[in-house]
């Protein structure tokens, strides 16, 4: 039950950068955790590590790069993980065909995020201008923003501001001092002098940017 | 070719190939074959473009139009693009197979952070005759309308110019808070964006 929590709360939590490196050459052990659960988060960590990759490129970041791959490498785990748990739960011949479909599922969000660690490796090219300019013409594009202390939006939670729904934006990413919160939650809160990694477009960042710098009081 | 339409045929994988996963979620959690084969064919669109800016780099770097770091700069990011709309095409290859879903995995994809939703519009709603541009439902509800069926027609990534009509069917996806928004405008529960 323990273990569980801790997996669950993976994102959304304040940390530093992880050393991801002993989290590689760690033996990899089966840790017993349902199927669902395991398959949740894999959706969730391919989902964010995209943008989070392409955020880590454009902004030059090489924190963000080392969560990508750190997030790499738990993924792995779980799809490890996912494996055991789905040849203990096959009974049957129907079982194993239905849990093969899972399987392939994990394996699709594992090769995502691979595909997130093979972006950030670009980054010794140093893409100067190349992925900016692309990036400038997408519908959804990658902001970074500095909450002022000024905002009403200072020290309450994610969820009771209704950022995304009032706005569009998605936060990918909170850094506040030298730690990071990563796919914040809703219980998440704001703090003055954060900086946040959102993604949305022009219009939706304008509304989202004169809230956190307090020129608006409300997100209407 | 200008080093600008190289770039945008990458942006346009990488837009696809994001469309791509959601569609792909979307198919298995509701059953739906048409979604399924949607990104079937998306996937060998992007082979095709992915071989065609392939060839068009070569061709820029020999006459040298454009670097060779610039060249794989952009190789390397449709590669990336690429991957992902096979991972898509791999997510939806479950949903068209002939075995029943696991249970399990509508509920993973349920509640994992990024709600799917399929959403049936009535026509006492306020959406009904409006452009997508018109209504803004990304600013207004955070909900990303992905697919919808329209005319009895299928359309993928709709357009700020696409209209809703009565009976259309919205595949959208966004926060919670913002699924509950969009399901009262489209039943003509409220008529406040």
């Amino acid at each position: 039950m323990k273990k569980e929590k801790q997996a669950k709360s993976l994102l959304g939590r304040l940390q530093r950068t992880p050393q991801w490196k002993k989290e590689e050459f760690t033996e990899i052990e089966y840790e017993p955790t349902s199927v669902k659960e395991l398959l949740t988060e894999m959706k969730d960590i391919s989902e964010l590590i995209i943008d989070l990759a392409y955020s880590a490129l454009l902004f030059n970041s090489t924190e963000m790069a080392e969560e990508v791959k750190f997030l790499e490498v738990r993924m792995d785990k779980l799809n490890y993980d996912i494996r055991i748990m789905a040849m203990m739960a096959a009974r049957t011949k129907e079982d194993a065909e239905q849990l093969a479909g899972i399987l392939q599922i994990a394996q699709a969000a594992e090769k995502i995020s691979n595909t997130a660690g093979d972006i950030i490796v670009l980054m010794k090219l140093k893409p100067k201008g190349v992925l900016p300019r692309i990036l400038k013409n997408a519908d959804e594009q990658l902001f970074r923003i500095q909450v002022s202390d000024q905002s009403r939006a200072c020290s309450q939670e994610i969820g009771s501001l209704k950022i995304e729904s009032e706005t569009g934006m998605r936060i990918i990413a909170i850094r506040r001092k030298n730690c990071w919160i990563y796919s914040p939650q809703s219980h998440n809160t704001i703090q003055a002098n954060d900086i946040l990694i959102a993604r949305g477009n022009d219009e939706e960042f304008i509304t989202l940017r004169d809230f956190l710098l307090g020129k608006q009081e409300e997100l209407e | 070719m200008k080093q600008e339409t190289l770039e945008s045929m990458v942006l346009d994988i990488k837009e696809k190939s994001e469309l791509m996963v959601d569609l792909s979620y979307s198919s298995l959690l509701y059953n739906n074959t048409t979604i399924a084969k949607e990104v079937y064919d998306l996937e060998e669109h992007i082979d095709h473009l992915f071989e065609r800016l392939h060839h068009d780099l070569f061709e820029e770097v020999k006459k040298e139009n454009i670097s060779v770091k610039t060249a794989q700069v952009l190789l390397k990011l449709a590669k990336a693009g690429e991957e992902i709309a096979d991972a898509a095409r791999e997510i939806a290859d479950v949903q068209l197979r002939d075995v029943e879903l696991h249970p399990i995995l509508k509920l993973s994809i349920r509640e994992s952070d990024e709600i799917l939703t399929k959403i049936h519009v009535k026509k006492e709603s306020m959406l009904c005759g409006k452009t997508l541009g018109e209504l803004k439902l990304g600013t207004e509800t955070g909900m990303i309308v992905i697919a919808m069926r329209h005319n009895r027609r299928w359309l993928y990534a709709p357009t700020k110019k696409t209209c809703i009509d009565a009976d259309d069917i919205l595949f959208a996806k966004g926060p919670e808070d913002g699924e509950a928004h969009l399901i009262k405008l489209a039943e003509g529960r409220t008529d406040k964006l």
